[in-house]
């Protein structure tokens, strides 16, 4: 019990300085412009382009897969963020050699920019719906809303694994810019899955967002829990074998880091 | 241009990106019942989106750069003005992203098979010509407001997406309501994108004469305003000696 309380007080410790010190859009310009006016003209651009080529009808659909994807923008360059700045301060070989339980800190990185992921989708979302003049009298809010914290979970497991890359790479933000914008095209955004081809279906149900997305499209037009459950169920899923691939990826890249020294040498 | 060679965030820019926007605009707008017109869009879109990006951000990196790595004061003490140093970069970022049409066709036509019947190579050209003009002179007009501010630059970057909805990159601006399509039409990109979309096709308007008019004597005015940032740049920067600390 004593051991379970000192791990969740390193977990809200190392929450609350990561916001603080790693949240890097913690200023009012920088979150206006990369959390406010980035994601909402990315979900209008989408939208737009989608009514553009299928007409208004087909807005909410856009809009929806657009908005969710979103949110994986807080989910994966913000946790991979948090560990290319620890190398970039020059603090990772201090975070390496603490004591504290590594899987705490590491899923502890991970939830302000869930918190942050969940905030994001519902301002594009909302601006979204008030532009398009979206009818969502018929969904059901509370999935819809449990498909979007369930996604920030998710992506953000992602993100996780990827983060960990940080520990050998300086590109941790290249990655983050191709494993966002492979999402776009992976996980039934834009366009269903079923359109792709067959071997790529494979890698885009191995994502997280893609079930998820899927979800809150049968929630926005009125699909209760149980209809859903299975894809809620499996992005849960997905969402929970990255992350536990991404702490082992982190010990595995810290252990192999710490031979000969090398943090800050890649 | 050497420098972007070995840079990984420059190939994603003239690699990834516009791939990336090509792959989603031929998955959206090539249907078996799409019209000519829209395919084009998705042809061409991601090309432009990844020149444009380049184009105009590049500049300000550079910028930026200078800023971060204590040399932003060095350049205004040289004997050549900033203008001249800044057009340097910018051409070299219009080359670059030039390239961001070589994956962008390439996907279109051998992953999708598509490609454009009805191309006016004549005015396809001219009406390049003059985007690309646009372009370099958005870029050294922008430059000087990333020198006076550092926020300037985070700011642009975050409306990224809002200059490829009011230039009508990968959709016509007709297709926005009226208070876009007037926030588009004082951009200078914008009618030259109309032209080379019209020079793609048989329909709709082909007034060309106005469109090639209208974004160049936009970027005639922009270029005006860009004499009075850089004075007012250069003053800044020997009156104070802080333009780092901006």
């Amino acid at each position: 019990m004593k051991q379970f309380g000192a791990a969740v007080a390193v977990f809200a410790r190392s929450a609350y300085l990561q916001y603080i010190a790693l949240f890097q859009w913690a200023t009012i310009r920088g979150y206006v412009s990369y959390k406010v006016l980035l994601p909402i003209t990315q979900i209008l651009f989408f939208v737009q382009l989608g009514v553009f080529a299928s007409g208004r009808t087909n807005a909410l659909y856009y809009a929806l897969g657009n908005a969710l994807q979103v949110t994986a923008e807080a989910g994966i360059y913000g946790v991979i963020a948090t560990v290319a700045n620890e190398r970039q301060n020059g603090t990772l070989p201090l975070l390496l050699a603490s004591p504290a339980n590594r899987l705490v800190t590491f899923l502890s990185r991970a939830s302000v920019n869930v918190i942050d992921g969940i905030a994001t989708v519902i301002v594009g979302l909302g601006i979204t719906i008030v532009i398009f003049g979206l009818d969502l009298h018929r969904a059901n809010l509370l999935l819809l809303g449990l498909c979007v914290v369930l996604i920030s979970f998710t992506t953000a497991g992602l993100g996780l694994l990827f983060g960990s890359l940080g520990l050998i790479t300086r590109d941790a933000i290249t990655i983050a810019n191709v494993v966002y914008y492979l999402l776009l095209i992976l996980c039934g955004v834009n366009f269903p899955v079923s359109r792709l081809p067959s071997v790529v279906q494979v890698v885009s149900y191995g994502l997280p967002l893609t079930r998820g997305v899927e979800a809150a499209r049968q929630a926005a037009a009125g699909a209760s829990i149980k209809q859903v459950g299975g894809l809620l169920a499996g992005e849960l899923f997905v969402g929970i074998v990255y992350a536990l691939a991404g702490y082992l990826v982190f010990r595995l890249m810290e252990a192999f880091s710490r031979r000969g020294g090398l943090q800050e040498a890649f | 241009m050497r420098l972007r060679v070995i840079s990984p965030f420059a190939m994603l820019a003239w690699l990834f990106f516009p791939t990336i926007f090509a792959v989603v605009g031929l998955y959206v707008l090539s249907r078996p019942s799409t019209a000519s017109p829209q395919l084009a869009y998705a042809i061409l879109g991601g090309g432009l989106v990844g020149y444009w990006a380049i184009a105009y951000l590049d500049g300000g990196l550079s910028i930026q750069n200078e800023r971060w790595s204590g040399t932003l004061e060095q350049i205004f003490a040289v004997p050549t003005p900033l203008w001249v140093i800044v057009l340097g970069k910018v051409c070299g970022s219009l080359l670059w992203g030039l390239l961001s049409f070589v994956p962008t066709i390439a996907v279109a036509y051998f992953g999708f098979h598509a490609f454009l019947p009805h191309i006016d190579a004549g005015r396809f050209a001219i009406s390049f010509a003059i985007l690309s003009l646009s372009f370099l002179v958005v870029a050294v007009t922008l430059t000087p407001l990333y020198a006076l501010w550092r926020w300037a630059l985070p700011m642009l970057n975050g409306f990224e997406m809002g200059f490829y909805i009011l230039c009508g990159f990968m959709f016509p601006v007709t297709v926005l309501p009226a208070w876009a399509r007037g926030a588009g039409g004082l951009l200078a990109p914008t009618w030259a994108t109309r032209a080379i979309y019209a020079s793609t096709t048989n329909q709709g308007p082909h007034d060309f004469g106005s469109w090639w008019f209208a974004s160049m004597g936009l970027s005639v005015v922009y270029l005006v305003g860009a004499v009075f940032l850089y004075r007012l740049v250069d003053r800044r920067a020997r009156a104070s000696g802080e333009l780092a600390l901006a």
